[in-house]
């Protein structure tokens, strides 16, 4: 017999004893996190431990303001309203992972979500896993807070193995109002394929400005580059003419010179995905 | 006897054990990943197992039987209701659930149950049905465990998990429910002409309820001496309630996970990540 099969043959009876040796009331340390199997697996490999659960949240009202019906404005009231908030529950939660000493925060997963009660209320809420490294380090970006990362525990393994770290989640909100067509202009438009350039424009501005944000926030973190951007385009709840362009992202630095991955197997999966 | 308790179970479910036991046949309500999945660490399916109850919830606390105002929870509120009825009801429905889908495991010579969906459905406004479902499995090893293990994690997650030196342990639940005073400032703060602000009324509600059922999930998970707690589901609910025409808020949240223990012995888990590509 092989030493792989006697280990795998030992996994059924250590796991049994060791929940043998259970008895309620005694005194242990213990983590929760909210990573799947695969991540929680995945970032101890990586050589960090989970140390808990992180959240925060904050309940926001969000501001009024109108857009001028043929202006392509920014509406910079709802544009420090989505940026203080999601601070404020960011922020809540990096302090939890403070508290824990943690050396960053893994899977965090940012959400808006407009309540039923009340007009313009909306739940801000980062939830994340607080990890700490086993070996020691500089891990801590240059705030002196924990990294954030919204990647996967996946992602976080291959980024850890190919010699980089998160340094913290970045973004870039701007709320748009894009202007309505005049009457002359869309009737002029009717029955013709032509670019509609007041809109074009308007989408550009808007995410350019969303995109500048981040990466304004990657600078000061000195990032050497940002991965695993989402941009998105969230019309919430101020009717079509007014959305939110948002940009979301983890800003990262080099670990080590070169960047070199060991280069996969590849594998034909027997099943459909 | 209609027990309360998880060790009573109705006559049909005791001749479906006995059935069982007759005819020696096994069932699974595993796929196939799972189901090879926990055989490739030891561990082979008995059969499917339930455990339900329908309870009458009549009294929730707080305002139903025109309690008013109790207790001052957080110190800082300024008044609060106390839902702990309802609370403890939940908690009940969900603990007999499980309580019995456990005797029938046991009933089977089962070591544990995997892949547990515990489901919650209001059948009338009063009448809830709580069911716990899985699939009770055997270890292949000299050892039993003095209790069974429970896990809501599929088949192939407990096999990553044994072969990576953890074993689940027990379903951790942790509920709360919270209730604060709408008071006029925060009211105000969400009027119209508010402005950008936050809500502090709904944020401390929020974050109140959700370190309290964070806190039940944890104390739950640590019982056992385990050393981790993965959360499968967390879940905030709000509404709104009168009490002597004061207004109410209210939020309940709930987290599930299981609790995890930990056998490897070095310092670091054996795990081995292979990197693949797949081609399809």
């Amino acid at each position: 017999m092989t030493s792989a099969e006697s280990d795998e043959q030992r996994i059924p009876e250590d796991a049994m004893k060791r929940l043998a040796e259970m008895k309620p009331g005694q005194k242990t340390t213990l983590f929760t996190s909210d990573l799947s199997v695969n991540e929680f697996l995945l970032v101890r490999e990586a050589g960090f431990r989970p140390l808990g659960l992180v959240l925060g949240s904050s309940i926001y009202h969000v501001g009024f303001q109108f857009g001028r019906w043929s202006k392509n404005q920014e509406l910079d009231v709802l544009s420090n309203a989505m940026y203080h908030a999601r601070e404020l529950a960011m922020t809540r939660m990096e302090k939890e992972a403070d508290v824990l000493g943690a050396d960053g925060i893994v899977g965090v997963r940012l959400e808006i979500e407009f309540k039923e009660f009340g007009n313009d209320l909306a739940e801000f809420v980062a939830v994340g896993t607080a990890v700490k490294a086993d070996q020691p380090g500089q891990w801590r970006n240059n705030h002196g807070q924990p990294f954030t990362s919204d990647l996967s525990g996946q992602d976080f393994w291959t980024l850890i193995q190919s010699g980089y770290a998160p340094l913290g989640m970045v973004m870039g909100s701007c709320v748009y109002h894009i202007a309505h067509q005049r009457f002359w202009q869309a009737i002029g438009n009717i029955g013709q394929n032509v670019e509609v350039p007041q809109y074009t424009e308007a989408l550009y501005d808007a995410r350019e400005l969303a995109m500048s944000r981040m990466q304004a926030e990657a600078e000061e973190l000195r990032a050497e580059g940002i991965v695993g951007v989402q941009l998105l385009s969230l019309p919430h709840r101020w009717g079509g003419h007014t959305t939110e362009f948002f940009a979301i992202g983890t800003a990262i630095r080099p670990l080590r010179e070169d960047h070199i991955i060991s280069k996969p197997q590849l594998v034909l999966p027997l099943v459909d995905s | 006897m209609t027990g309360n308790d998880g060790e009573w179970l109705p006559q049909s479910a005791r001749d479906r054990l006995a059935r069982f036991d007759a005819a020696g046949l096994h069932t699974s309500l595993l796929p196939v990943p799972g189901a090879v999945g926990i055989e490739s660490v030891g561990l082979s399916p008995v059969g499917e197992v339930m455990g339900c109850i329908v309870q009458y919830v009549g009294w929730v606390g707080g305002s139903s039987y025109g309690m008013g105002m109790s207790g001052y929870g957080g110190g800082m509120f300024a008044g609060s209701v106390s839902y702990q009825p309802y609370v403890d009801a939940i908690y009940h429905g969900y603990n007999t659930a499980l309580a019995r889908m456990a005797t029938e495991a046991k009933a089977m010579g089962a070591d544990g149950v995997v892949g547990v969906r515990l489901s919650l459905s209001r059948l009338t406004e009063n009448n809830q049905e709580f069911v716990a479902l899985g699939t009770a499995v055997r270890a292949n090893s000299a050892t039993r465990p003095k209790r069974l293990f429970t896990t809501e994690l599929a088949g192939q997650d407990v096999a990553k998990l044994m072969r990576a030196g953890w074993v689940p342990a027990r379903i951790a639940i942790g509920i709360a429910v919270e209730t604060r005073y709408l008071d006029y400032a925060s009211r105000s703060q969400m009027s119209m002409m508010a402005g950008n602000t936050e809500v502090q009324a709904h944020t401390q509600l929020t974050n109140t309820v959700r370190a309290r059922a964070r806190e039940r999930f944890a104390k739950q998970a640590k019982e056992n001496r385990a050393e981790g707690a993965i959360v499968s589901n967390m879940s905030l609910r709000f509404w709104h309630q009168e009490v002597n025409s004061t207004p109410l808020l209210c939020a309940e949240s709930s987290v599930f996970g299981t609790s995890l223990a930990r056998f490897h012995a070095g310092r670091t888990a054996p795990t081995r990540a292979l990197t693949i590509m797949p081609l399809r």
